[in-house]
């Protein structure tokens, strides 16, 4: 006996019709114009010459601007790392017995993290005026959001039987979580602050579009200036410093993973 | 399904050479014909080129020396369309079965009209009625049409290799190629299996190959049997002619239980 | 021999037995001059960078303070009267990201098809490889920058740049994906002479399909914020309103702002985690 042919078909149309629609509306609400954008470019084509011929005599002027970059990365990185570390042991029900606070750790960051970095930047600039300094603080809150995160998380997946004798010693949780569950994550915790120092170079480059310093503040002023071959040059200098970096820091957390 | 008389094709080898880049040789001076509607099984050690050899047939394994014709189609000459259409009549089932196990089984099997159905049909799924009928008379043949709709990774070994030769016979192969088809199932599947295949060379006519591991599946359901050895042909004869010596020479030791599917199954 | 003894250690104590079992020599504690180099090393460039900035950080002193000032300023009470245009903004920013995402899936598919090995010539997926790598390497803003320093600033534009940084993951996720996939299946379509096409539709994708949908919700998650950030530097949505309330220090309609800012973006991530947690397991939870 043949089976009936189950009509699930429709299923599948209906999510490619609730794409498409949403697609439209999405393009009525940016207002796509191709034709304005075709005209922009070839308008542009000039610029684009420009672009394509870096003023290396500019490499100078940006160093320090490229160091603050770096400084900021760290920086931020050292302290969100740090920050972090204990508030994941409390935002994991392995190593925090009290389910409320881990709840109240979790939330919080879970609002502090749904805010991105630049948006942070912008706001502080304000309240401590611009410069490196809310720059550091804007990376800081993105870090200690994603730090706990990927640090709680790897504790939940932490063996639980050391921490119980741990525990059956009659140490006190802080102690016990000391002794039994950070040496597990450790190898774990130097990867990720790894990541979160990628993730900073990058952020670090742009914040200063915001006024939040480093080679951002320079992208902004040459933006401003129409100074298209130093623009290219900044780019330039982003792209050799992100992939260095990555590059190295790939390498060492493949070592620190096996 | 269409009368295959007309459409049987015979396989000549000549010379044929199969060098892997690094030197190893897969295959050495083969000269083989196989005519049309022959059920055939090729025996040899795991290395000794039986997989090399069924897949120069159909060009996964392009040839470095001599030359093999398809009916009037040659190889290597054949390449591109030529080489697609040289392939599309000729079916072939697996080892590991090579089923898409999260498309449905009727999915699985309308690959098999891949060829000869228009591009925009084949690659939106809109089969047109006919291939879908040609896929559930397949699908019917090997006996799981009931199965038709349901994802082709839930179903057992047995059932996924058996949709993998309706796969091939919704094709409407001249010959039908099959690279050790029960070597990843147990003993009473692999008969199964192994009837299906001896029933469509005799009932379509079609040409099959099969490579086989095991030395009474091969006598059993290989009318002709070859022997492989270090990429060589050392035997080529009848099952009956195939006697202890014979085994020997192909396996270069006298036989074991593992050679054998029954012996095995005890184990 | 008592082959199981324990290592013994002077201060047990008058242990009996001790004089019975096999005297044992405490081994030295291990040194671990590499480890201790890299440790020494990031706290050098650490220090080095805490100690070189050009911060003061006296200024952190008044911090606190000054942020629960803002805070206060911000939240107690947040300007509610301005919470429908900012919802309207919101979703301008979610219909650049969305577009965006549309965008960039529409052209790193194919690309992404012709950068998977044994599908593309080397000569065409090499370079796409480097394509995919320098775009990710490049921050989206800064891709951004460049294409609305060209064409101008408007949210079009924005949906632009948010593809064209779409491209880069979205490129290297799906050749990865695809080489993953067993190759059996793409061997039966080639067996049964398909064309690469036809290999593609159903060799790998059936084995892809669930991982590359999970992919692209992923990359909309990561886009909706990218959108906000776009808004920033003039491209619309959000990020430009909350930029000219910040700048016009209007703080109770910047509180409004962030609020519908952490709503949207949580409500959008719990939505698209959902749909990526049925997709990959074939089950709502």
């Amino acid at each position: 006996m043949r089976p009936v042919r189950p009509r699930t078909a429709w299923k599948g149309l209906l999510v490619l019709a609730v794409v498409a629609v949403i697609t439209v509306w999405a393009g009525f609400g940016v207002q796509v114009d191709v034709g304005a954008l075709i005209k922009n470019f070839s308008n542009a084509a000039d610029k684009v010459v420009l672009l394509a011929q870096p003023d290396y005599g500019f490499f100078p002027e940006t160093l320090s601007a490229l160091a603050q970059t770096l400084q900021m990365a760290v920086i931020a990185t050292a302290a969100g790392a740090a920050i972090g570390l204990p508030l994941s042991f409390l935002a994991s029900r392995v190593t925090d017995p009290s389910r409320p606070l881990v709840a109240v750790v979790r939330s919080v960051l879970n609002v502090v993290r749904s805010v991105p970095d630049l948006l942070y930047a912008a706001i502080l600039v304000t309240i401590v005026g611009t410069g490196a300094l809310s720059g550091v603080i804007a990376l800081v809150l993105f870090n200690v959001g994603i730090v706990v995160k990927l640090i709680s998380e790897a504790i939940d997946a932490v063996d639980r039987g050391p921490l119980e004798a741990a525990l059956a010693t009659g140490a006190t949780w802080v102690r016990a979580d000391r002794a039994a569950v950070l040496p597990q994550i450790l190898p774990v915790y130097a990867s990720q602050t790894l990541y979160v120092l990628e993730l900073n170079v990058r952020a670090s480059t742009v914040i200063g579009l915001v006024g939040g310093g480093g080679l951002g503040i320079l992208i902004d002023q040459v933006r401003t200036f129409y100074r298209y071959h130093q623009l290219s040059l900044i780019i330039l200098e982003i792209l050799v410093v992100v992939v260095l970096l990555e590059a190295a820091s790939s390498w060492l957390r493949k070592r620190l993973v096996s | 399904m269409t009368s295959t008389g007309d459409r049987a094709a015979d396989i000549t080898f000549r010379g044929v050479g199969v060098s892997y880049p690094g030197g190893v040789r897969g295959l050495q001076d083969i000269d083989l014909r196989i005519p049309a509607g022959e059920m055939v099984a090729v025996v040899g050690l795991s290395g000794a080129g039986k997989s090399t050899l069924v897949r120069t047939i159909n060009g996964l394994v392009p040839i470095t020396e001599g030359e093999i014709v398809v009916g009037d189609r040659h190889l290597p000459a054949s390449r591109g369309r030529e080489l697609r259409e040289l392939r599309s009549e000729i079916g072939m089932v697996f080892q590991s079965f090579n089923l898409a196990r999260r498309a449905r089984v009727i999915d699985n099997v309308l690959m098999g009209r891949l060829h000869t159905a228009p591009t925009w049909r084949t690659l939106l799924g809109a089969w047109s009625r006919d291939d879908v009928e040609l896929a559930m008379q397949a699908l019917e043949r090997v006996g799981i049409v009931d199965k038709a709709y349901v994802k082709a990774g839930n179903l057992s070994g047995g059932q996924q290799q058996r949709v993998a030769i309706a796969r091939t016979l919704a094709q409407q192969p001249k010959i039908v190629l099959a690279d050790e088809p029960v070597a990843s199932l147990d003993p009473p599947t692999s008969h199964t299996v192994m009837r299906d295949l001896e029933r469509i060379n005799a009932e379509l006519g079609i040409t099959v190959v099969i490579n086989l591991h095991f030395l009474d599946l091969a006598r059993r359901y290989g009318r002709r049997l070859i022997g492989l050895r270090g990429g060589r042909i050392v035997f080529d004869g009848t099952g009956e002619e195939a006697d202890e010596q014979v085994f020997a020479d192909i396996y270069g030791r006298s036989l074991t239980g593992e050679d054998v599917l029954e012996a095995r199954a005890q184990l | 021999m008592s082959a199981a003894a324990p290592p013994v250690r002077g201060k047990q104590g008058p242990d009996t037995d001790i004089r019975a079992r096999p005297v044992l020599v405490r081994p030295a504690r291990p040194r671990r001059p590499g480890a201790r180099l890299v440790f020494l090393a990031v706290t050098a460039v650490v220090v080095l960078a805490f100690w070189s900035v050009d911060i003061d950080w006296s200024q952190l002193a008044g911090f606190p303070a000054n942020l629960l000032r803002y805070l206060g300023l911000m939240f107690l009470p947040p300007d509610l009267s301005t919470l429908p245009s900012a919802f309207e903004a919101t979703v301008l920013s979610v219909q650049m990201a969305w577009l965006g995402t549309v965008l960039g899936i529409v052209i790193s598919l194919p690309l992404s098809f012709l950068a998977t090995a044994g599908v593309g010539p080397a000569w065409v997926r090499w370079p796409l490889r480097g394509l995919f790598s320098l775009l990710r390497a490049v921050p989206e803003v800064v891709i951004a920058v460049l294409i609305l320093s060209v064409t101008g600033l408007t949210a079009f534009t924005g949906a632009l740049a948010i593809a064209v940084g779409s491209v880069g993951t979205l490129g290297k996720w799906g050749y990865e994906a695809m080489e993953g996939a067993e190759r059996g299946p793409s061997e039966a379509v080639r067996a049964a002479g398909g064309s690469t096409a036809q290999m593609l539709r159903w060799g790998m994708w059936p084995s892809v399909q669930p991982e590359v949908l999970a992919f692209w919700l992923y990359r909309f998650e990561i886009n909706v914020r990218a959108s906000a950030i776009l808004g920033l530097i003039g491209a619309g949505g959000i990020g430009k309103v909350l930029a000219d309330n910040v700048q016009f220090r209007i703080w109770d309609a910047v509180g409004t702002l962030l609020i519908v800012v952490v709503v949207v973006t949580v409500v959008i991530d719990l939505v698209s985690g959902a749909l990526r947690r049925k997709i990959i397991t074939g089950a709502w939870r």
